[in-house]
């Protein structure tokens, strides 16, 4: 019996293995080796550094991304970021943010702005992104000393520079005992027409192991106006609380939930703006 | 048809190069944390071993045991762990260092070199014997250019050398199918498997149902019909081979206990202090698909993605070839295999990599926990690899008269093989020495990984990449020394200095908070959990502005910042 003879179709089929291998294997290497390539070097990032010196104004933010590349983007512009910056509760109070990017990476803080300057060096891509600032009349975290603390508390509150969801936060930090409060009064603060608060939990190995959340509640002049919780994978949480301007008192009370809270590290930020 | 001593001279070769490959490779790679422990605890058991060859009176005592292995604390002599590469590291450090003046680092790490040479022999002879000599120098040299395994074949720690003891048994459990004196040597390589990591625990579940579905297959013809047939079946067959079993059962915790003199007494209270430190391990920090994991439940798939992002794109695709031209022959033969190898090294696979499917076991170290699983993988691509070769062969004789030549399919499996190890070496040859942070074409390479947010490195072992640069920065003789901040390499630090990779006047500032405020300069070697330890260098130092960032591809591994001058 003979056989039948294979269509051209079907003997092209039977060499299509052999070549997507061999083409594989050369893309995924030249995909693998020569990625560094795409990522800009230190000669485009000290242009960068020179032309934005020439444009950056005083006040404005720098932001980095995608994130992991922050500690290049640093070693060049690093002394245009005060640490406060970086550390800072949100980007509202600053008139312009420059992003400056590689691999088409957007920072989260220019999500619905719109740019007015841009340029590219050797991969990275600056923008200029205008928005309206806001005043702080406020700024809380840094006036930690000046606070009527109450409560059982296992440390703090001081005023640091925490991990908080990976990010840097600037922040009052304070510990209350398993399933406690603590308070902490402002009297007699300028307020303006809202107030901004940032909170989370603090240090990555406490929130392995310790899983119990935090709570933030907030009052004015004795009215609470908002409380919420925060567990150990909600990184820095913020909230806007709408205020009247004026003068009064402020009351953060924190909370470690739970008997097995303890050690729980509350951070929190909180700025009234005009 | 290849004559026996020349396959035995290719595996020598290839033995010789793998050795000379990982030996030569692990000079410029850092300190991993964990290996200083190792060689550390090495020494003292190489050093017990030696007391009682030379007759030192109390040495086998029970406290002059636990005076070298173990002690009441649970990581006392590092007795968490079984002590089989250690001592080898010890031994080997007595002999290569101080017996015949090779460096401290390299002798201790030759042991596990030496292992990965074993390996990959084993996946030669293994690979030649059940299917082919193609397949196996394909096989082999798709497992030496595995840019994450030959980082851990370097060094001093268990990771290479349990994957070695792994495939070893599994292959001497395979010869043992034919050969009953391989039942002996596959029960006292299980056993030095036990006595080198805990992984090895899993391999049964590797070989109790191949060995079920071999005996019970081939006892299944000569058992009477009747009811429960394949019962039956499998009852005389483990009666004709009870040998394997035996020997495995027997030797297996007889030589775990041979050379672990911490078992000698109190056997089960040890053994259950041993096994209970890994059941409750704490979950160490690894980032994945852009999130920092540290508590289960872990995503089921870690193992899975881990393994496409890291192994070259070529091998896996080869793979996939493999196991569907296999697939294929199974299908066609009615379920018919062989030999049972390709089930084998299927269940070894799932064996190796199923407890992280689970969700719940302490995935640190990626890779390296189901590094036993890759030669599968690269087997598998070996017989992909030589399958898709041949095909395009016969494709090209009925196509073109002139390609109808009896050397055909060989230069198209040097072809396409060559073309799969050439890609998989540079990517290997590329990764070196920073492996830890390199991922695949598919990935995108290591800024790839980065974009998806997948683990930057662990261990520490980058920091030796700006050793260069902390030298520029080291005070002038007579100057006060500079001390560093150095976390995740203090382990290191006093290895490097030894080795004067350091330069003098840079001692390690100390831990954490106080360890910063006492720094000059300090390092961070980036991780995604390990940003707490910048932010307490900018709060410490008032700026965020390294001096120095080694990257690899462009990946920041490790910044340098230095303490401004007051001013």
């Amino acid at each position: 019996m003979r056989r039948p003879v294979p269509s051209l179709t079907s003997r092209l089929a039977r060499l299509a293995p052999a070549l997507a291998l061999v083409a594989i294997a050369a893309w995924g290497t030249c995909r693998a080796v020569g990625a560094g390539a795409g990522v800009p070097g230190d000669r485009a990032w000290a242009a960068v550094s020179q032309r934005l010196r020439a444009e950056l104004r005083p006040g404005e933010l720098i932001v980095v991304a995608p994130a992991w590349n922050e500690p290049t983007a640093y070693l060049h512009v690093g002394d245009l970021v005060a640490v406060d910056a970086a550390g800072r509760l949100d980007a509202a109070r600053y008139p312009a943010i420059w992003e400056l990017s590689i691999r088409g990476a957007r920072a989260p803080e220019t999500r619905g702005l719109r740019a007015d300057r841009s340029f590219a060096i050797g991969g990275v891509t600056a923008r200029r992104y205008p928005q309206a600032a806001r005043t702080v009349v406020t700024d809380f975290a840094p006036q930690i000393a000046t606070a009527a603390v109450g409560g059982a508390r296992a440390g703090g509150p001081t005023y640091v520079l925490a991990e908080i969801g990976f990010a840097p936060h600037r922040c009052a930090q304070v510990t209350p005992a398993p399933d406690g409060e603590v308070t902490l009064t402002f009297a007699d603060v300028a307020l303006g027409a809202e107030l901004a608060v940032g909170a989370g939990l603090a240090d990555v190995f406490t929130r392995r192991d310790v899983r119990a959340p935090g709570e933030l509640a907030v009052a004015i002049d004795g009215f609470e106006v908002a409380r919420w919780r925060f567990g150990v994978d909600d990184g820095w949480v913020r909230r806007t609380i709408v205020t009247r301007p004026g003068r009064g008192t402020v009351t953060f009370t924190a909370r470690a939930v739970g008997l097995k809270a303890t050690g729980r590290l509350i951070c929190f930020a909180a700025e009234a703006r005009s | 048809m290849i004559g026996r001593w020349r396959v035995r001279a290719i595996g020598l070769v290839l033995f010789v190069v793998t050795l000379a490959t990982a030996l030569a490779a692990q000079e410029d790679v850092g300190i991993a944390r964990d290996e200083t422990v190792y060689m550390g605890a090495g020494d003292g058991y190489a050093r017990w071993w030696l007391d009682v060859a030379h007759g030192k009176r109390g040495a086998t005592s029970e406290k002059g045991i636990t005076a070298a292995w173990g002690g009441p604390g649970p990581t006392d002599h590092n007795r968490e762990h079984p002590p089989f590469m250690k001592t080898l590291f010890g031994l080997s450090h007595k002999l290569l260092h101080d017996g015949l003046g090779v460096s401290r680092v390299t002798a201790y790490r030759a042991p596990s070199a030496l292992m990965h040479a074993i390996l990959i022999l084993i996946v030669f002879a293994w690979v030649a014997a059940a299917w082919g000599v193609a397949e196996a120098v394909i096989a082999a040299l798709l497992t030496l250019c595995l840019p994450r395994a030959l980082f851990h074949a370097g060094l001093a720690c268990f990771d290479g050398p349990i994957a070695t003891l792994w495939v070893a048994t599994l292959y001497c459990y395979w010869r043992s199918l034919a050969r009953w004196s391989w039942a002996i040597v596959a029960g006292v390589v299980w056993g030095l498997a036990l006595a080198t990591k805990h992984n090895a625990l899993l391999l049964p579940f590797a070989i109790a149902p191949h060995f079920a579905w071999v005996v019970a297959r081939q006892a299944y013809a000569t058992t009477a019909p009747g009811a429960a047939r394949g019962l039956r079946a499998l009852g005389w067959g483990l009666v004709r081979r009870w040998y394997v079993p035996g020997a495995l059962i027997a030797l297996g915790p007889l030589t775990l206990i041979a050379v672990w003199p911490w078992l000698w007494f109190d056997t089960v209270p040890h053994v259950r202090a041993w096994l209970q430190f890994h059941l409750h391990h704490v979950h160490y920090n690894f980032e994945y698909l852009g999130d920092n994991w540290n508590h289960p439940p872990f995503p089921w798939h870690v193992a899975i993605v881990t393994t496409l992002l890291t192994v070259p794109a070529g091998t896996l695709a080869a793979a996939a070839i493999g196991v569907l031209a296999r697939a294929r022959g199974w299908w066609r033969s009615r379920g018919e295999l062989a030999d049972g190898a390709a089930l084998l090294l299927g269940l070894s696979l799932a064996a190796s990599m199923g407890p992280f499917l689970l969700g719940s076991t302490p995935i640190f170290g990626a890779e390296k926990h189901w590094e036993a699983a890759i030669p599968t993988v690269c087997i598998a691509a070996g017989l992909g690899a030589v399958w898709a070769a041949r095909a395009a062969a016969a494709a090209l004789g009925e196509l073109w008269a002139g390609a109808r030549h009896r050397l055909a399919p060989t230069l198209a499996t040097v072809a396409v093989g060559g073309a799969l190890i050439a890609g998989a070496a540079a990517e290997t040859a590329h990764a070196h020495p920073y492996a830890l942070s390199s991922y695949n074409g598919l990935a995108g390479g290591a800024p790839g990984g980065a974009d998806l947010g997948m683990n930057r490195q662990f261990w520490g072992y980058a920091a030796r990449g700006a050793l260069p640069f902390l030298r520029t920065q080291a005070p002038l003789a007579g100057a006060p020394p500079r001390p560093v901040y150095t976390h995740d390499a203090t382990p290191a630090w006093g290895a490097y200095a030894r080795d004067r990779l350091l330069a003098p006047g840079l001692p390690d500032a100390g831990h954490e908070d106080a360890g910063v405020a006492r720094s000059q300069l300090a390092i961070v070697i980036h991780e995604r959990h390990f940003r707490r330890h910048d932010f307490m260098i900018w709060q410490s130092y008032g700026t965020v502005q390294p001096v120095f960032v080694l990257r690899f591809d462009g990946v920041p591994i490790v910044s340098v910042y230095r303490r401004p001058a007051p001013r």
